[in-house]
């Protein structure tokens, strides 16, 4: 065995150098701030030219929502509105079983997070920054304090779950396993036990549903059943058994083919005399028929995504064509589609605004439409749309957010 | 260990029955299956009552018009229902064709921003992604039609240029030309000469074309054949057609009343509902060609470097080209998200085909025979865009050196 080479030249005496990243960490917050700037704002003439125009346009974009938000718009729309836009026709007696339903929900995400995730900062901000806009929303002008009480102690629930959820160690012992079996039943049964607590015992029935509860209901029914649409059709499509290939495709391709309005229309016009029931319920139907039609596509990407090997793999330890699809197949393909899937999940979230379009329904959108028919409102359109849109947004974007920390527990993309 | 042969101590072996053959079994369950199929199809065309299904009542006059037609002149009494259904597909494929050019553009635009070296100008570009992916397009539709109606001033106090363009919450209106109908008529041996003189330019353009490839192939430099091509072209047509007369005339806009008259007119419904769409799918489209870029290897940005390409020459040159190959593809869904998504137009009361669709059922009950039109009439768009994206694919994916 040679000898190590000996350093050529002795360290300065009294500091350790280190590797050139962690020595440009060390220097001054101020050089380190001057370095960044000349790097990624100012790094020629060229950038620094891009940058000040940016910069500009940012400004000026600021300027022009402060100057709104404060004083250009007449938000009297929103505050007068407020029940309207939220939950309409819904009895205000059972206001009390939207809350609950609220609670579970946040007590669900706070698992959820504890279990397979953590809250980073960001997050806590997000989660400040909406709750006090939601809390200011329903506090300001007096009306109904303790409505923002009841939001509170569903924060509270979602936080409560959270550490508790938090505190179970990230291992394979049995508490784990259990503890991510309850997560999974939970999220599972988060509709019916929410569509539970709004009907059950005389309250609510599906035409009260109305304003964003609407949306809140829609868009669930329509991502769980487009699920429950989808894996079969999925699995169909890759058949081999060519007459149920053929039907599948034919029943995907036809329902990508018409728009959703489309099929709203068919909702409205033509399904009753086939499915009959209220209008609610067919419009559920639709969006599960919908949903599933693009949910099976994805599925079935991911199913291609996978190596034939493992079916080969299954089968040869002998396993049979239901358990390979149940145990190998389908829980590798369908980590794989979560991206897609929760991006048309946030689609379904989105389009479930165009229930109020043709249909007689009203969900947010719709409401605020009929916030600015009444005559004192009748020049705050831009207001209340401005509105509809920051509610649809902070859902989506909370949906993408959460969907992004899914990927990474799940380690999707990673094989 | 491997048994060859069944022990003779066992009892004979039962022969296996047919129905434990998978093929058998494959055959059984799809005749089930095809029995079940058959079962749902006829209780719904049962349920449908399809007696009186035929489409005979487009060939009535509808009653009512649309504003701001194009091609023809409907007046809704002279003309069949099928004639405006004809009216309105173009109506949408013009939104269509508008919006697909804006939201490539803004798209591509955004993502190269979000890819961007410069901090500031990359977190503007997903500040744009996040608002816009995030938000219905049916609300941001209404909400940029609000925006637009409200803070453009009413017709009243027009904003004017020159007694020739105009702008006003009733809409953009501007010069246009409009072919002379005395001169374009088969008849006129003007327009013959016209098309003769055409295909020669093209015969020309393509002889050009063709000699700067193999100089190009010869040389090693660029002699820009495609540019040169329809450069010639566009000049020959332009010279040709002056020199014919220049048989159109230009259709300056008026306003009577409360409506602009002649000319091009950009109605606001038209603005908002090309907006929401570019503005919607733009950030896709954005995300879409941030993915592709960042699939490439990074050899390729640094060896565009290294030879001493300029930033806008390693784009253009070498990441883009070689991006779009994954880009394609994924661009083609979101420009048939376009083509669904347009039927939003009924939000703004656009006279769109989904619209014009939507009256008729109204005005005849005839909902499942509209129902037919409509998917007939979105897929068959879908289906040409389709086609018109798969050529560009192959010519992007397979023109490589």
């Amino acid at each position: 065995m040679a000898e190590l080479p000996q350093p050529a030249e002795a360290r300065p005496p009294g500091r350790v150098v280190l590797p050139p990243h962690r020595e440009r960490a060390r220097r001054p917050f101020a050089d380190r701030a001057r370095d960044w700037a000349r790097h990624n704002l100012f790094p020629s003439r060229g950038g620094t030219l891009l940058t000040l125009i940016s910069f500009a346009l940012l400004v000026l974009l600021l300027c022009g929502v402060i100057w709104y938000v404060f004083f250009g718009a007449d938000w009297s729309v929103v505050s007068s509105n407020r029940w309207l836009l939220f939950a309409g026709s819904f009895p205000r007696d059972e206001e009390w079983r939207l809350w609950v339903g609220v609670a579970v929900v946040f007590f669900m995400i706070g698992v959820a997070y504890g279990l397979w995730s953590r809250f980073n900062r960001r997050d806590l901000l997000f989660v400040a920054i909406a709750s006090a806009f939601l809390i200011f929303l329903m506090a300001h002008g007096g009306a109904a304090a303790w409505s923002s009480i009841w939001f509170l102690v569903a924060l509270a629930l979602m936080f409560g779950g959270y550490v508790v959820a938090v505190r179970i160690p990230r291992d394979n012992s049995r508490l784990r396993v259990r503890a991510n079996r309850i997560g999974i039943a939970l999220i599972a049964l988060a509709l019916p036990i929410v569509l539970l607590i709004l009907m059950v015992g005389g309250g609510a029935v599906s035409t009260d549903f109305d304003g964003f509860v609407l949306n809140v209901i829609l868009a669930p029914v329509g991502i769980v059943g487009g699920l429950v649409v989808a894996i079969p059709l999925a699995i169909g499509r890759a058949s081999s058994l060519r007459i149920i290939s053929w039907t599948c495709t034919a029943y995907i391709e036809l329902v990508r083919g018409a728009p959703l309005l489309g099929w709203l229309f068919v909702a409205l016009f033509i399904l009753d005399d086939v499915i009959g029931g209220s209008l609610v319920v067919r419009t559920m139907v639709v969006l599960a028929v919908f949903t599933g039609a693009y949910m099976a596509e994805y599925i079935r990407g991911g199913l291609q995504a996978l190596h034939h090997g493992q079916d080969e793999a299954a089968r040869a330890v002998g396993l049979s064509r239901r358990q390979t699809l149940q145990l190998i197949i389908m829980p590798q393909a369908l980590r794989v589609s979560i991206p897609p899937l929760v991006g048309q999940a946030i689609s379904i979230w989105k389009d479930t605004s165009l229930v109020s379009v043709i249909l007689p329904m009203r969900e947010l959108k719709g409401n605020a439409d009929s916030a600015i028919a009444q005559t004192e409102f009748i020049a705050d359109r831009i207001e209340a749309y401005v509105f509809v849109a920051v509610i649809f947004w902070i859902v989506a974007f909370t949906m993408s957010r959460i969907s992004q920390r899914v990927e990474r527990a799940q380690g999707v993309g990673e094989r | 260990m491997a048994i060859t042969e069944r022990p003779s101590s066992l009892p004979p072996a039962a022969p296996t029955p047919p129905w434990h053959r998978r093929s058998v079994r494959n055959q059984l369950f799809q005749g089930a299956y095809l029995i079940a199929t058959a079962l749902v199809i006829v209780y719904v065309i049962n349920a449908l009552n399809l007696r009186e299904f035929g489409f005979g009542f487009l060939g009535d006059p509808a009653g009512f018009a649309v504003p701001n037609q194009w091609l023809i002149d409907y007046d809704g009494v002279t003309n069949s229902r099928f004639v405006m259904y004809l009216v309105a597909i173009w109506a949408s494929i013009r939104v269509m064709l508008v919006a697909i050019a804006f939201a490539t553009i803004i798209g591509v635009l955004v993502g190269v921003a979000r890819l961007s070296s410069n901090w500031l100008l990359a977190r503007m570009a997903m500040l744009f992604v996040e608002i816009f992916r995030n938000t219905p397009l049916l609300v941001q539709i209404v909400l940029w039609y609000a925006i637009l109606i409200v803070a453009i001033p009413p017709i009243g106090e027009v904003f004017n240029i020159g007694n020739a363009y105009y702008l006003s919450n009733r809409g953009i209106a501007i010069p246009w030309p409009v072919p002379d109908p005395g001169w374009w008529n088969a008849a006129n041996w003007l327009v013959w000469v016209w098309v003769a003189l055409l295909a020669a330019a093209g015969g020309a353009a393509w002889w050009v074309r063709r000699g700067r490839i193999a100089r190009e192939r010869d040389t090693g430099q660029p002699h820009y054949p495609n540019r040169w091509a329809f450069s010639l072209f566009a000049v020959a047509a332009l010279v040709t057609f002056i020199a014919l007369g220049a048989p159109v005339s230009i259709d300056k806009p008026i306003i009577e009343g409360t409506h602009y008259l002649e000319g091009m007119i950009i109605t606001p419904e038209f603005a908002a509902l090309v907006l929401g769409l570019s503005a919607y799918t733009a950030s896709f489209i954005a995300e879409i060609v941030r993915a592709g870029i960042q699939a490439l290897p990074t050899g390729q940005s640094e060896a565009a470097n290294a030879i001493g390409l300029t930033g806008y020459q390693r784009l253009t040159v070498i990441i883009l080209p070689q991006a779009l190959r994954q880009i394609i593809p994924s661009i083609t869904n979101q420009y048939l998200n376009i083509n669904k998504n347009s039927s939003l137009a009924s939000a703004v009361l656009f006279a769109d085909l989904f619209f014009v669709a939507g009256v008729f059922q109204n005005k005849t009950g005839r909902a499942l025979e509209m129902f037919v039109l409509i998917i007939v009439t979105y897929m068959l768009i879908s289906l040409l865009i389709s086609a018109v994206m798969n050529v560009i694919n192959a010519r992007v994916t397979t023109h490589r050196v």
